[in-house]
């Protein structure tokens, strides 16, 4: 079973002066169980639009979300996931260790293991020293990883992510990129949104875009990379000990090496050079 | 049934931690310690006075208190985005709503007899120190009191259920007072319309008002204050139908209020 099944999914809103704003046209998606799928998407393309639906927080015009099997419609389908709103906002009155717990109460965690976990994530993401302070005193950074904290906190079987590095610094962001590499090696389903390239790369397996509502590309970030290679940079020392480089385009790299290695340089190594994310994501928007 | 404990809960403890609500307690609490002292201003019915000043000081506060926290509560979980954490867990927007609700409910019927408990303490000293004719009936004074109680909580009903479906601050707080104001004067006017004054109207003007009479909540069926002031027996027939009308009215209110919510885009 498919963790996460789009079906047909549009949204229609009534803008200023009763027009019709398109959010989301038609969109078909299937997220696999431990599957990485980053969702890109300029500004206003519809990601949030989207994660807003399978969270039941707003009414697809049509079409159908299904979490898990589960509607999204059947508050019962969030039971099985941990969600980071965009810009994430919590009750402000409470303190990280009190709003933990109301999520952990809320997923039906034992008392016992929510401690435990609470303990876990708060030191995880460095809030262990600031959990007992109200959360209104907060940065935003450390609100964003608390945000991260109250969706890891009940250990659900799949991440709902909109922009999480949002509002973090640099450590921030590693840790982040560090949790869902460690959610992956877990066999946890992971679907994050963000319009930053690099940082599908580094963790994705999967790759969607979208564009003015529309999903216009689905796939698998190996693939892209594959495909976006442009040749080969290969480093070596010569059988007279200088070093050289050397240009290869991908058809020639096989008579390249050959002809090194009959010449007895060695190599010390080959580089793809190659188009990255960016490209492809460029690419894919540009043209739609 | 357990996530409507959890949003009860955390509904009653942001309500306990607000310090809005903390310095209207404290207003409250200086408003029953001038009581006495404006209770002389009548020379011979200073008990009487006592009695009037002390309920009409607990329904306005319970007033301010009902409005605010009713027309404010849905409006600022959305405003300040926690609406979206919370319902992107295993919550549905139906125990959202009932949580919500109670939480204000108990704050609200907390705080009627914690005032009921300082009028009586003022009530008690002032008809001491000026003992009147008629009797101090403490049951009379109470019933008054928890009916002023249940008439905030139906206050409080219509107050989430503008709530529900507005995306400003301003239209649940003003409905719910426009609502309040013609709640409370409805049974008048529907006395004046149907006595005899009220037939030089025309049957149209007269169907309308009757309409809206029997549309809009009665408040004025919760108020037993002057059977509490002078002491006059609280039948116990009215207080049954202001009960069972009280369930209904407010059953139906919050049904509506979680149909339009469980219907609303959270965009």
């Amino acid at each position: 079973m498919n963790a996460l099944s789009i079906t047909g999914l549009s949204k229609t809103y009534r803008g200023k002066k009763l027009q019709k704003v398109t959010a989301l046209v038609g969109l078909d998606l299937e997220v696999a169980a431990g599957e990485v799928f980053g969702f890109l998407g300029p500004n206003g393309a519809g990601k949030s639009t989207t994660i807003k639906s399978v969270m039941g927080l707003i009414r697809p015009t049509a079409g159908a979300v299904k979490v898990y099997g589960v509607p999204a419609t059947d508050p019962s389908s969030r039971s099985r996931i941990g969600y980071l709103p965009e810009n994430p906002s919590f009750f402000d009155f409470m303190t990280a260790r009190e709003y933990l717990t109301f999520v952990g109460v809320t997923c039906g965690m034992d008392r016992s293991v929510l401690h435990k976990e609470s303990e876990r994530v708060l030191g995880l993401l460095d809030l262990a020293q600031a959990a007992d302070r109200p959360i209104r005193g907060y940065s935003k950074g450390m609100v964003q990883r608390l945000g991260l904290g109250q969706a890891l906190v009940h250990d659900p079987d799949m991440y709902i992510l909109d922009e999480p590095m949002s509002g973090l610094d640099p450590i921030g962001r590693a840790l982040v990129k560090d949790i869902i590499l460690d959610l992956k090696q877990r066999g946890k389903t992971v679907f994050f949104s963000t319009h930053i390239t690099a940082d599908v790369e580094a963790v994705c397996d999967r790759v969607g875009v979208i564009a003015k509502g529309v999903l216009e590309a689905v796939d698998s970030v190996d693939s892209i990379l594959e495909k976006g290679i442009l040749g080969y940079v290969i480093r070596f020392c010569s059988s007279d000990g200088s070093d050289g480089v050397k240009r290869v385009s991908r058809e020639e790299l096989d008579a390249a090496m050959r002809q090194l290695l009959e010449s007895k340089a060695v190599i010390k190594s080959v580089e793809p050079e190659r188009k990255d994310m960016e490209s492809f994501f460029l690419s894919v928007v540009v043209r739609s | 049934m357990n996530n409507f404990r959890v949003i009860f809960e955390v509904t009653l403890k942001s309500l306990i931690r607000d310090r809005l609500l903390q310095v209207l307690l404290a207003c409250a609490l200086f408003i029953f310690l001038v009581v006495p002292a404006l209770s002389l201003f009548s020379m011979r019915q200073v008990q009487e006075l006592s009695v009037t000043l002390s309920l009409s000081a607990i329904s306005i506060i319970l007033l301010v208190l009902t409005v605010i926290l009713g027309s404010s509560s849905i409006w600022r979980d959305i405003e300040r985005r926690y609406l979206a954490s919370v319902l992107g867990l295993p919550v549905s927007r139906t125990s959202y709503i009932m949580g919500k609700f109670f939480g204000i409910v108990t704050f609200i019927m907390v705080g009627s007899i914690l005032l009921g408990l300082v009028a009586t303490v003022v009530i008690a000293l002032v008809s001491s120190q000026y003992p009147s004719d008629i009797p101090v009936r403490w049951l009379y004074i109470w019933a008054a009191i928890l009916m002023d109680g249940f008439k905030y909580v139906l206050v409080a009903a219509v107050a989430l259920l503008f709530s529900a479906v507005s995306t400003s601050f301003y239209l649940p707080f003003i409905a719910t007072l426009v609502v309040y104001f013609c709640g409370s004067a409805s049974q008048g006017v529907y006395e004046y319309i149907t006595s005899d004054y009220g037939k030089t109207m025309s049957a149209m003007t007269r169907n309308l008002i009757s309409s809206i009479y029997y549309l809009i909540p009665n408040f004025a069926a919760f108020d037993f204050k002057v059977q509490a002031v002078y002491p006059l027996a609280v039948p116990f027939q009215g207080l049954l139908f202001t009960g069972v009308y009280f369930l209904i009215y407010t059953g139906m209110v919050l049904m509506i209020a979680v149909w339009v919510f469980n219907r609303r885009e959270l965009a």
